[in-house]
C-alpha cells in the first residue's frame, strides 16, 4: 500500500493526463476554423452534457479498477437501465419511480457481478464479461428488440443544454455528475472503504491478512459501480428519450479508457477521480474538436487509441523511476 | 516530474500537435481547390453510418452538389454504426460549430426530434433525407417514396406474369417504415389493378438477414409450389428469395421482382433469374438535401416533401447508361 506521503506523486501522477488536456483543448482553440467556437460557453456546457455518461460510469469504473477489479458489463447495464426507464413510464409509473427502477437495476447486475466474483471465484473479467451479454440481451428482451417511445417527462429535461430553471446555469445531468464525482472522491480517499479498496487493489493476499473482509469489500465495490451504470442509464434514457437496447454498444472500452487515461492501474491499487474526469473529457473534447473540424471518425479514433497508449506509457515510466 | 519523462511526454505529445496540423494543413489545401470567390456556407451531412454502399452514394451526391454549387460539406456519421446517442451528439457538435445548415438522415423518428428542435431555435436551417422524422419543425424532407415504389414492383411483376398468376408478397420487418410502405404500395396496386393475380402469401416476415429471407422463401416454396411470381421489399429479402429459387432449380422460372441493388442482383438480373429491381437513387438525395437546403439558406421557397424517385431496372433495360448509372452508381468520382 502506497497511500500516506503519496500527496506529492500524486499530483505528479495527475500532471500528465492534465498536460493533454490543455493540449486537446489549446490545439483545437488555435484551429483558425473553429477557435471562435470551440471555447464558446455553449460549446463548452454541450461538451460537459456529453460527457456526463460516460463520466458517471467512469466513477464507478474507476472504484473497480482501483480493487484491482474490471467491468466488461458496464455499457450493458446502462442500456438495461435506459430500457427499463423507459418501460416502466409507459407502464403509467411516475418518472421519479421509473428512474429509480432504472438505477436500481444497475445495482442488481453491479451486486450480481461482485457476487459471482467472490462466490465463484472467477476472475472478474470472465464474470462481467458474461453479464456484459446476459444484460444486454435483457435489455432487448424487455423492449421485444426495438427501441421503446415512451412519453416526455420531466425526466427528459435533465440533459438539455439550456435548462428550464435558468438558474442552474448547466443541465441537471452536469450537477449530479459533480455531486457524484465528490462523493466519489471522499469516499476513495477519506474512508475506511476506500483504503480497504485500495489495499484489496495493492494486494489482496495482504489485505486479507490485515483483517480486511476483501469479500464484502469487492461486492460493495461492483454494486456502487453498478448504481452509477444504473444512473447514467436513466441519463442516457434523459438524452435519447426513448429506451434503446442497443444505445452505448461498446461504451465500456471508453469508460475503461478514460480510467487509464487518467492514471488507472488494470493491475489495481492505483487511479484517482480527478483523473478519471481528466479522462473522460480529454476524450469528450477530441470528440467535439474532430466533428467541428469535419474531421473523419477514424482520424479521431486513431488519436485517441494514441493517446490511451502515450498515457498507460508515461505510467510506466513514472513507476519504473520509483 | 523527472527529466526524462518530461523529454517523453513531449515528445509523444509534440507528435500528435504535428499529426493534427498536417491533417488540418491537408484540408485547408481541399477547401481552397473548391472555394469560389464569394462565400462559401458550410453545410454538415449527417447520414445514418459511414460505412454502407447506400451512404456513399449519398456522400458522393452531396459532395457533387457542394461542387456545383460553391458549399463546402461536413461528411460525419455517428462513430458507430446506428447509434443513436452518437447521432445526436454528432447534431449538437455542428450547432456549437454553427455551420450555415444540416443535412440529417435521423436514425430515429423520436430521438433526433429534440436536437433538431434545438438547431431551428438556434437559427440553423435542418432538411431531414431518407427517414423520416416526427412532427415537422424542419425545411423540408427529401427522400424516396417507398409507397410508389411498391407500386412499380407490382406493375412490373404483373407484366411479367402476364395479368395472372398466383404470387407471394414477402415483408421485410414489423415496425420498418421504408419497406412497410413498398408492401402496402405493392399490395393496394395488385389487389385494385390485377384481378387476375392471387396472393399465396402476404403476411410472413423475411427478418433482417439474408439466411432468414432464405429458409422463409424455402419453407414457402415447399408449401406451395404452385407459386408464379415473387415480390421482396430489401435487398437482403431479394437476394435470400434469389438464392432459395436458385436451390430449388427454379430461378428464372418463378418471376422474382425486388427492391435496391448489390452485385449479386444485378448478376441475376443479367442472367434473367431476376425479372426487376426498383431503385432508388441516393446519390439525387444527398445532391437535392444539398440544394433544397442551400436554397432555403439563400431564400428561395422549397417543398416540404421532395421525391427523389424510384426507377425500376429490368433485364431488357439494364444496360442503359441511366439505369447503369443507379444500379452501380459512380460515386468513385466524388468520394473515395
Amino acid at each position: 500500500m502506497k497511500i500516506a506521503g503519496s500527496g506529492l506523486k500524486k499530483i505528479a501522477g495527475l500532471a500528465g493526463p492534465f498536460v493533454g488536456l490543455i493540449l486537446v483543448i489549446t490545439i483545437f482553440s488555435l484551429m483558425p476554423e473553429v477557435s471562435d467556437r470551440f471555447l464558446n460557453l455553449a460549446n463548452i456546457k454541450s461538451v460537459a452534457t456529453q460527457s456526463v455518461i460516460v463520466a458517471l460510469c467512469a466513477l464507478g469504473m474507476t472504484l473497480i479498477i482501483v480493487s484491482g477489479g474490471i467491468d466488461l458489463s458496464a455499457a450493458s447495464n446502462l442500456a438495461l437501465s435506459c430500457v427499463l426507464v423507459a418501460y416502466a413510464i409507459n407502464l403509467g409509473v411516475p418518472p421519479l419511480l421509473a428512474a429509480l427502477v432504472g438505477v436500481a437495476a444497475g445495482g442488481t447486475i453491479g451486486f450480481l457481478n461482485g457476487f459471482l466474483i467472490t462466490r465463484l471465484r472467477l476472475v472478474p473479467f470472465i464474470v462481467t464479461l458474461g453479464m456484459m451479454g446476459i444484460a444486454r440481451g435483457l435489455a432487448k428482451w424487455v423492449a421485444r428488440n426495438q427501441k421503446i417511445d415512451a412519453p416526455l417527462s420531466w425526466l427528459n429535461e435533465l440533459m438539455v443544454r439550456t435548462p428550464k430553471p435558468s438558474w442552474l446555469l448547466v443541465s441537471p445531468g452536469i450537477w449530479l455528475m459533480v455531486l457524484f464525482s465528490l462523493v466519489m472522491a471522499v469516499l476513495l480517499r477519506k474512508t475506511v472503504f476506500g483504503r480497504h479498496a485500495f489495499a484489496v487493489g495493492s494486494n489482496e493476499l495482504t489485505a486479507r491478512l490485515c483483517g480486511v473482509r476483501t469479500d464484502r469489500v469487492k461486492v460493495s465495490v461492483y454494486t456502487i459501480s453498478g448504481l452509477l451504470c444504473g444512473l447514467a442509464g436513466v441519463m442516457e434514457f434523459s438524452r435519447l428519450t426513448v429506451g434503446d437496447p442497443t444505445v452505448a454498444m461498446g461504451l465500456e472500452l471508453d469508460i475503461i479508457a478514460a480510467v487509464v487515461i487518467g492514471g488507472g492501474s488494470l493491475s489495481g491499487g492505483e487511479g484517482s477521480i480527478l483523473g478519471t474526469l481528466v479522462g473522460v473529457f480529454i476524450m469528450a473534447f477530441l470528440r467535439n474538436g474532430c466533428t467541428m473540424m469535419g474531421w473523419p471518425n477514424y482520424f479521431q479514433e486513431i488519436i485517441i487509441g494514441a493517446i490511451i497508449i502515450a498515457a498507460v506509457t508515461l505510467d510506466r515510466l513514472r513507476h519504473r523511476q520509483e | 516530474m523527472k527529466p526524462r519523462i518530461k523529454f517523453f511526454s513531449a515528445i509523444i505529445f509534440l507528435l500528435i500537435i504535428v499529426l493534427i496540423w498536417t491533417a488540418a494543413a491537408c484540408r485547408r489545401g481541399d477547401k481552397q481547390s473548391t472555394g469560389s470567390g464569394t462565400r462559401t456556407y458550410k453545410v454538415a451531412v449527417i447520414p445514418k453510418g459511414t460505412t454502407h454502399e447506400f451512404w456513399k452514394a449519398v456522400h458522393a451526391g452531396a459532395v457533387k452538389a457542394g461542387q456545383e454549387l460553391g458549399v463546402e460539406i461536413f461528411w460525419k456519421g455517428p462513430q458507430k454504426e446506428d447509434d443513436r446517442a452518437q447521432q445526436i451528439t454528432v447534431v449538437e457538435d455542428f450547432i456549437s460549430r454553427r455551420v450555415d445548415g444540416i443535412v440529417l438522415a435521423p436514425l430515429d423518428d423520436r430521438a433526433l426530434m429534440r436536437p433538431v428542435d434545438e438547431a431551428m431555435r438556434e437559427g440553423i436551417p435542418v432538411v431531414i433525407m431518407d427517414s423520416n422524422l416526427q412532427g415537422d419543425n424542419y425545411i423540408s424532407f427529401v427522400a424516396t417514396d417507398n409507397y410508389q415504389g411498391g407500386v412499380l414492383a407490382a406493375r412490373r411483376l404483373a407484366e411479367v406474369l402476364g395479368g395472372k398468376g398466383k404470387i407471394f408478397l414477402i415483408r421485410y420487418l414489423e415496425g420498418s417504415a421504408s419497406t412497410t410502405f413498398r408492401e402496402q404500395g405493392f399490395l393496394e396496386t395488385i389487389t385494385r389493378e390485377y384481378p387476375g393475380i392471387e396472393l399465396l402469401v402476404k403476411d410472413q416476415f423475411a427478418g433482417t438477414t439474408t439466411e432468414s429471407a432464405y429458409q422463409l422463401t424455402e419453407n414457402l416454396l415447399s408449401r406451395y409450389p404452385q407459386v408464379e411470381g415473387i415480390f421482396a421489399p430489401n435487398e437482403s429479402s431479394t437476394f435470400g428469395a434469389l438464392r432459395a429459387l436458385q436451390h430449388f432449380g427454379l430461378a428464372g422460372k418463378v418471376k422474382l421482382v425486388g427492391f435496391d441493388s448489390s452485385v449479386k442482383l444485378i448478376q441475376a438480373l443479367e442472367n434473367n433469374e431476376i425479372q426487376g429491381l426498383a431503385l432508388q437513387d441516393p446519390m439525387k438525395m444527398g445532391y437535392l438535401a444539398v440544394k433544397v437546403l442551400l436554397d432555403h439558406i439563400q431564400g428561395r421557397p422549397v417543398e416540404k416533401r421532395i421525391d427523389t424517385g424510384v426507377t425500376m431496372a429490368t433485364p431488357e433495360n439494364m444496360n442503359r447508361p441511366e439505369i447503369r448509372s443507379l444500379l452501380e452508381p459512380d460515386f468513385a468520382r466524388y468520394v473515395r
